[in-house]
């Protein structure tokens, strides 16, 4: 994920991903093999086995 | 008509959804979807007239009556309005539905016989003119229809209910107060673009755009973003930027006791809930008229502890998350009293909260690490984390008193002052004191993004983010792993921000709020959407197309005019673009051994450096060589993506690139060129 190794498990989620990285930024993009995973499917989308899982953090704030 | 009946559907499939059919098509629901939501989520169309996905629904015009089954019982509903709690039948285009919604179009038609939405609704309907002459008939196309939306928005969007019904029956219309043109309406325009029929007209006389339709378009594409996306994403409207704190701290970026650290264990206690508990919200804050972000948030009838309002009310205007950093965090303090105080006492004596809380932080390092003591604070005992001692320092400031006198000349005197009068080492000072071109840090750790340290360090005004926040990009996302990547987001985002400042507008609604389909566009950190909405409000306003290129240019010239005038004041030099270690990197064991793991992986990687069997010191100085001349290595690309010698001059080949090499500007390059050796 973003360049460095993910440990996989079978059934991993981009939901775990994120809350295992802490990723609690609301402005997130994420991509599997470069497929956009919308927001709202992060809980039921699987993380393959030697995906490349992009996290794209946006800006916010003053 | 439909063959599904309710009788016909299966218990839920999906725990907490209930199944509906719309038109025979099954789906499952999330209890209170509306009938119209589920016939859209089908993409099946029910007519609608007083309905917008922004505002509340409330069923006025009776156009999207429909037909639906419930436990085997059929009845006509408002679908934009009726909550689905049972599994339900929905019949938009049963002979009962059409014949209701007839119905409404002729007597609509008959009304109101020009305005195009219902000449074109009563087309697909089949309605003809009626015969008869309707007693209150307006022949104009932009006839009001008392839809009622512009009322709802006004009220719901922009928190003002300037305007609304008045009258009864025939009398029954739409105004403001008593009739006149209200003071209160900002004139945002917000009732004219969501009237269906072109009733309202706003118009611009103090600013003349030459297309005011063409900004309305975009600018109305922001306001709806902020009504309808904006709970899900940063929720300025509700806490404002305060909702950044909790973020910060759990990507180790909180600047903790004068950014040593990024991350504290008290986050909780000055967590975002904690504010919007505090502050006064969804009312206009007054900062831009019209604006319907209203990030800007007050506490009411706050009682301060301290100084001349002890024990009165008061407003504070505030905080933000850069007030929750600077005048919290960063120098320890986690009760939510204090730092309401600081700020109001900050706003109260002109002082800026970043520059207080920064220069407080620093002035605690140094207590802590015995280069002050109480003796030479005038008894202030400011260890981080005492709050009561902050707010005394403040005070002192302001009425120029003691050691408030020494503090209130900012991190770069004390640092002076600190080594000639108490004996502190300069080098320690110069690594802790967070200031740059003499102004005090804002509120981010960068010590893991190298290109955030050089968007703070470089920026024109001093070490402000509002040039380039790149830590995101840089460290989270690896998009700018090289040198020249970098260059090109310290070109590209203090070009464009610098723009905000050029057209006097504020720069949230850029990125604070991002289109729906922000995800699936390129490069969405630019948020291409919001760019396009910016070329065509400078398009419309001043007439002519305007790109993004054409803006880039108009802040390259400025951006470059800046630099110039620095240099022509004698500075604008290499070494006033470097920032202090601590922006780097650990300047003391106690940082280093607090990220270990991070540090000795870096060494191991980067370095390729075994550091088993290395003392703290050993491996922090061979990983402050490293990352010092990673530094040098960024200021060197982003010099030459900007056209600027090694030293950071702007050469006459690019001022002449962008139309500014007057004689007396180019005289100014050219003596510093000769100055370093680069002519
Ligand atoms: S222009 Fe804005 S403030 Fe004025 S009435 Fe319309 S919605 Fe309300
Ligand atoms: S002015 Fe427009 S939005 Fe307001 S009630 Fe009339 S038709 Fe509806
Ligand atoms: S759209 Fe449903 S009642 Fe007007």
């Amino acid at each position: 994920m973003n360049d460095e190794p993910l440990p996989w498990r079978a059934g991993l989620t981009v939901a775990d991903v994120l809350r295992e990285r802490e990723f609690v930024f609301p402005l997130l993009v994420v991509s599997i093999d470069g497929v956009h995973v919308p927001r709202d499917a992060f809980a039921a989308t699987a993380v393959p086995d030697g995906a490349v899982v992009v996290v794209m953090h946006l800006m916010s704030g003053g | 008509m439909g063959s599904a009946t309710t009788t016909e559907l299966a218990p839920s499939g999906v725990e907490g959804t209930i199944p509906v059919t719309v038109d025979g098509q099954a789906l499952e629901v999330k209890p209170g979807t509306t009938v119209l939501e589920a016939a859209r989520m089908l993409k099946i169309s029910i007519p609608t007239l007083c309905h917008h996905p922004a505002v509340e629904a409330y069923g006025a015009c009776r156009m999207c009556m429909t037909e639906i089954e419930v436990r085997g019982k059929k009845r006509m509903v408002t679908a934009c309005n009726f909550p689905i709690r049972e599994p339900t039948a929905i019949f938009t285009e049963s002979e009962a539905t059409k014949k209701q919604r007839r119905g409404v179009l002729s007597m609509m038609l008959a009304r109101w016989p020009k305005v195009p939405v219902i000449q074109s609704l009563a087309g697909r309907y089949g309605v003809q003119n009626p015969g008869y002459q309707h007693p209150l008939r307006n022949e104009a196309p932009d006839a009001c229809i008392l839809c009622g939306l512009c009322v709802k928005a006004c009220s719901e969007m922009v928190w003002e209910d300037v305007i609304a019904f008045a009258g009864r029956g025939a009398k029954r219309h739409v105004t403001m107060p008593f009739g006149k043109q209200s003071e209160r309406c900002t004139g945002c325009g917000t009732c004219a673009y969501i009237c269906p029929t072109g009733a309202i007209k706003v118009t611009d006389e103090k600013n003349n755009p030459v297309d005011p339709a063409r900004i309305r378009k975009y600018g109305f594409r922001l306001t709806k973003e902020m009504a309808t996306l904006d709970d899900s994403q940063c929720k300025m409207r509700r806490v404002g930027t305060a909702h950044l704190v909790e973020i910060m701290d759990a990507y180790d970026l909180l600047p903790t006791h004068n950014y040593k650290f990024g991350k504290h264990a008290r986050i909780a206690e000055i967590a975002s809930p904690v504010w919007t508990s505090l502050v006064r919200q969804n009312v206009p804050d007054g900062c831009w008229v019209g604006c319907q972000m209203s990030c800007a948030k007050a506490v009411d009838d706050f009682v301060p502890r301290t100084g001349p309002y002890q024990g009165k009310k008061v407003l504070v205007d505030g905080p933000e998350y850069e007030t929750v950093a600077s005048c919290g965090s960063n120098i320890g303090v986690f009760d939510p009293h204090d730092i309401i105080e600081l700020n109001f006492y900050c706003d109260t004596y002109g002082i800026d909260t970043i520059s207080f809380g920064t220069a407080c932080a620093f002035a605690m390092e140094c207590y802590e690490a015995g280069v002050l003591d109480k003796r030479k604070t005038g008894g202030l005992d400011l260890k981080f984390g005492n709050g009561p001692a902050a707010l005394e320092l403040l005070h002192h400031m302001s009425r120029g008193e003691g050691f408030g006198v020494i503090v209130g000349q900012g991190i770069r005197q004390m640092k002076r002052i600190f080594a000639e009068r108490f004996g502190g080492d300069p080098r320690f000072l110069q690594d802790i004191g967070m200031e740059a071109k003499g102004l005090e840090y804002s509120e981010y750790v960068t010590k893991e993004s190298l290109a955030q340290q050089a968007g703070y360090a470089m920026a024109q005004k001093g070490p402000q983010h509002d040039e380039a926040w790149l830590i995101f990009m840089d460290m989270v996302n690896k998009q700018l792993p090289t040198f020249e990547k970098k260059a090109e987001a310290l070109y590209y985002f203090p070009m464009w921000r610098t723009w905000f400042g050029l057209m006097g507008l504020c720069k949230l609604p850029w990125n604070d709020v991002e289109p729906e389909d922000n995800a699936t566009r390129p490069e969405p950190n630019k948020v291409p959407g919001h760019v396009e909405g910016y070329e065509n409000f400078v398009s419309g306003m001043m007439g002519g197309e305007y790109t993004i290129q054409d803006i880039l240019k108009m802040s390259e010239r400025v951006y470059n005019f800046q630099r110039v005038f620095s240099i022509r004041m004698g500075h604008g030099r290499r070494e006033d673009d470097r920032g202090p270690y601590r922006a780097m990197g650990p300047v003391t064991a106690e940082e280093y051994e607090s990220r270990a793991e991070r540090y000795d992986g870096q060494l191991k990687e980067l370095l390729k450096v075994d550091p088993a069997g290395r003392s703290t010191a050993e491996k922090m100085a061979l990983l402050r060589r490293y990352r010092e001349e990673q530094y040098e290595g960024v200021l060197d690309a982003v010099y030459k993506r900007r056209g600027w010698t090694r030293n950071g001059t702007p050469t006459p080949e690019t001022l002449k690139g962008l139309g500014i090499d007057y004689p007396w500007v180019v005289e100014v390059v050219k003596a510093r060129m000769a100055e370093e050796g680069s002519a």
